[in-house]
């Protein structure tokens, strides 16, 4: 299996990217960036949001045309930059799995390795059934995913859904490993522990030879399988290096150009006793009757695995998921929302975890995203007050630190962790007196995922109270003054803040639960 | 104000890694080509004012070539242009208002068509008062907007399948009521209104200016036009801001219809009469087109009221221009569903664009 990777040693490089630039209006997304990556490696491409790293990804794609003047070269194809297509990348061996997947939930597995490469029709056009699923199998087979082609893609888990879309794009690779994988944020939206059943996968695929550049902000993972980082900024290319013997802290010196000398923002001590929440027998979609306190400035980590209903909890609290049965007190009143539009009156704020469906105004401007929750405040003297809202939208561009290059640049060309901070601002800005946080730095990079929590301890410390799902354990112990754990629609177990700690979290949210609820660790 | 770009520079140097082989230093400045910088500043101007370009560059040729171009270029000829589109143009605005929220209204002409014919009615047959029959009529686009709104928002019935059915409705009810014949008006105040002008200007111009002033107002310094375009850019999004999207889609019918009832009025003030066979799709299909592309001017990608004017006279004095030089009648359907396929095109591809897709 591993033949090809002796002989990579010193050979041509797979991919090399020579002087390419890309201008939008109003930004350099790359500038004049070069770099190589070798056969079989597994190549991790860094940088802050907006430092050009989709857009490199987009040009490589053919997504977008790079300015006139680079070069492209895939093993022995070349291509100017201005001149490459999806057509030229997909004949060069260049594979791409975007951050969005694609794949259609409610399609099988075999119907979607179809739909990559088109559909084998008989005489009179009907699909070959039989032949399909044998090529799926096979292909399920080689990249060893645990599924069978009649299941539909949905109910895969999410490592599974993201293995079959890069058994996708590989399908037409005949057997060797001359193409390149490249993979925009395969992690981002993965629990934890999904993300080592992929990230498993990946180093299999590299043993065999197959050559991977991915991109992620999550640096341990980088640390974990990569052969070479390679890192921009501002859309130049800082650093090409080996990973071997680096650390996280090397990484991210790199990525923000300076040493970051703490990633996450102490969080006051919570002292009131004072209930900011109540939540009773709270029964909606999985939830079974949830039961816990929420302290006035509190920080409360919400763990458990995908569909233990971490997300139907904070929409019912939102008002926007039906409740069945259950109390929820808010300031030691009960409250029953008929819609968002009441909870938002009673000081509630939501940050969703799928920005695109969820929070996202793509086609608009960034200033009419960032003063979306509150349109009416600049209603004054019968008619909308634009100039405030420009001064307003401005003030959160620095305020959080969006890279953008006019708050009426559309939301949609924003990168994705810029996307997210604009989200955050919109909401933070409301001064909200309950805060909901649904994987809030999904995307983000090192440095804005500390400005986040730098925000969300400046409202802790203006009174709020906030409620936060994550995935990502290791943040939870850090952020958290104290977890809940999820699990068949109940509170499983609960940890409180010096003994939070990221293995214990994920054991917990693993260990089958139903029975009694523990509490690990009281004061 | 744009938010200043540093790049890297200095400190890209400053970290210990050794830099890739590439060559990489404090040469690497801006590499591209001016001509290119160029041109990606004046395309956002080409797509702004391409249809004001295209526009003037036509009303030019037929003011200036052609077979009659003094005949085109008369005050005569300009207001009677500007007279005959100014009901189109109030239908195009109607049209506008539910597409802002992501919804088709086909019903635009046909209720231009059966409040024109209750208004008739109402003066000659009862020999109502004015009042009364304006009240009727835009009692009846109420009664339209809410029915549509309703099955749309609430019921959650296709708008394209609800719109469709209902105008086919009023067709018929129009026919059953009317049995073909036109109901010829004698009303003075609202036959001045059709016909007469006012500092050279026709009269129902300004009517048309006043709906236009209106949508602009409600559609872009109102709290409810902003909520309408965040329903037409992510309703979920929209629901998650606190926003009553069911409310707002059925009131977005109601005001398209109500305009639409205004616009039958003015109908029948320009005609002098109701016309059984004015109304429907002959109405609806320009109005939305206008609005399509309307669409790709001005504010590129969204839809909006001065574009959608411009794009009601840019299609009417193009007809103007090319029925005076004789090129026969069947341009004008061609010309309008020519214009309509284009125009979709084009702010489709221009949208997709703005959002940094494709
Ligand atoms: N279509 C576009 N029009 C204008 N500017 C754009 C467009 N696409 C990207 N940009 C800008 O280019 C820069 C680089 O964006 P890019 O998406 O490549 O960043 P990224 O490194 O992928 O960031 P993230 O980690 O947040 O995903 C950003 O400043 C972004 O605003
Ligand atoms: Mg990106």
């Amino acid at each position: 299996m591993a033949q090809l990777h002796g002989d990579a040693q010193g050979s041509a490089p797979a991919l090399r990217v020579t002087s390419l630039s890309k201008t939008f209006p109003g930004t350099r997304a790359l500038d004049d960036v070069s770099l190589e990556v070798q056969p079989g490696h597994i190549h991790a491409l860094l940088g802050g949001n907006g430092s050009g790293k989709s857009t490199l990804i987009k040009v490589l794609a053919g997504v977008y045309h790079g300015d006139p003047g680079g070069e492209i070269t895939v093993g022995t194809a070349s291509a100017h930059s201005d001149k490459t297509s999806p057509q030229w990348a997909r004949q060069a061996g260049l594979h791409f799995v975007h951050q969005n997947p694609g794949v259609f939930p409610t399609m099988t597995v075999a119907e979607n390795m179809a739909i990559g490469r088109g559909f084998e029709t008989t005489g009179i056009g009907s699909i070959k059934w039989r032949a399909l699923k044998r090529r799926t199998a096979e292909l399920l087979e080689r990249f060893q995913i645990q599924a069978t082609p009649d299941m539909p893609v949905g109910l895969l888990r999410p490592a599974d859904r993201t293995m079959v879309a890069i058994a996708r794009a590989l399908q037409d690779q005949e057997g060797g490993h001359d193409g390149v994988l490249v993979l925009d944020e395969p992690t981002a939206s993965l629990p934890a522990s999904e993300v080592d059943v992929l990230l498993t996968a990946l180093r299999r695929y590299a043993a065999a030879g197959q050559t991977i550049i991915f991109v992620t902000h999550r640096l341990d993972e980088v640390i974990a399988i990569s052969d070479r980082v390679s890192v921009l900024r501002d859309g130049r290319h800082v650093a090409t290096i080996d990973t071997e013997g680096k650390n996280e802290m090397d990484l991210v010196e790199l990525i923000v150009g300076r040493a970051l000398d703490r990633v996450f923002p102490e969080m006051p001590p919570v002292e009131s006793e004072e209930a900011a929440l109540e939540v009773r027998g709270l029964v909606a979609g999985p939830l079974r009757g949830v039961d816990f306190t929420l302290r006035k400035g509190e920080v409360l980590g919400i763990a458990g695995l995908l569909g233990s209903g971490r997300t139907e909890l904070l929409k019912a609290l939102f008002g926007a998921y039906p409740l069945a049965a259950g109390q929820v007190l808010l300031d030691g009143q009960p409250v029953r929302f008929k819609g968002v539009e009441q909870a938002m009156d009673a000081g509630i704020a939501y940050i969703p975890e799928d920005r695109a469906a969820e929070a996202a105004f793509l086609d608009m401007s960034l200033r009419e995203n960032v003063s979306a929750s509150q349109v009416r405040h600049y209603w004054r003297g019968l008619r909308h007050r634009h100039g405030a809202e420009g001064v307003d939208a401005r003030r959160s561009i620095t305020d959080y630190m969006v890279k953008a290059h006019s708050d009426q640049q559309p939301f949609g060309t924003l990168s994705g962790g810029n996307q997210q901070k604009v989200v955050l601002a919109r909401w933070l800005r409301r001064r909200p007196k309950l805060l909901l946080l649904d994987e809030p730095t999904q995307g983000v990079d090192v440095n804005a995922r500390a400005e986040i929590y730098g925000a969300v301890r400046r409202a802790v410390e203006e009174g709020t109270s906030v409620i936060v799902v994550t995935s990502d354990f290791e943040e939870l112990s850090r952020v958290a003054d104290r977890v809940i754990v999820l699990a068949h629609g109940r509170v499983v177990a609960q940890v409180a803040a010096p003994h939070i700690e990221p293995h214990r979290l994920t054991e917990l949210a693993f260990a089958s639960a139903g029975d009694t609820t523990r509490k690990v660790a009281a004061s | 104000m744009t938010t200043a770009h540093t790049s890297a520079g200095a400190s890209t140097d400053e970290t210990e890694v050794a830099v890739a082989s590439s060559g990489l230093g404090p040469d690497a400045g801006p590499r591209t080509a001016p001509a290119r910088t160029l041109w990606s500043r004046v395309t956002p101007l080409l797509e702004q004012y391409g249809l004001l370009i295209l526009f003037l560059l036509m009303f030019f040729i037929f003011a200036s070539f052609w077979d009659r171009p003094a005949t085109f270029r008369s005050g005569a000829n300009l207001r009677s242009v500007l007279g005959t589109y100014s009901v189109p143009g109030v239908l195009a605005l109607a049209a506008i208002v539910p597409l802002v929220c992501g919804q088709f209204d086909l019903t635009v002409g046909s209720v231009a068509g059966l409040t024109a014919l209750s208004t008739a009615a109402a003066l000659t047959r009862f020999e109502y008062s004015l009042a009364v029959a304006v009240v009727l009529a835009v009692a009846i686009g109420l009664a339209v907007g809410l029915l549509n709104g309703y099955l749309v928002a609430y019921v959650g019935v296709n708008a394209f399948i609800t719109t469709l059915g209902m105008a086919s409705v009023i067709a018929g009810l129009i026919t059953l009521y009317t049995n073909g014949d036109t109901i010829i008006i004698g009303d003075r105040t609202l036959g001045a209104l059709g016909a007469d002008n006012f500092l050279g200007i026709p009269m129902i111009l300004y009517a048309l200016a006043v709906v236009a002033i209106v949508v602009y107002y409600l559609l872009g310094h109102t709290p409810f036009g902003r909520y309408l375009h965040s329903i037409g850019s992510n309703p979920t999004a929209a629901r998650l801001v606190g926003l009553d999207v069911r409310r707002l889609v059925m009131l977005s019918f109601v005001l398209s219809a109500v305009i639409s009832a205004i616009a039958g009025v003015l109908l029948v003030a320009r005609n002098g009469n109701a016309n059984p066979q004015v109304g429907g799709q002959i109405l609806t299909l320009p109005a939305l087109a206008a609005a399509f592309l309307g669409a790709t001017a001005i504010r590129p990608g969204r839809f909006n009221v001065v574009g959608t004017l411009l794009a009601v006279f840019f299609v009417a004095f193009a007809l103007s221009g090319l029925n005076l030089n004789d090129v026969s009648q069947w341009i004008t359907d061609f010309f309008t569903g020519a214009a309509l396929v284009a125009a979709v095109a084009l702010s489709t591809v221009i949208g997709r664009r703005r959002a940094g897709a494709s």
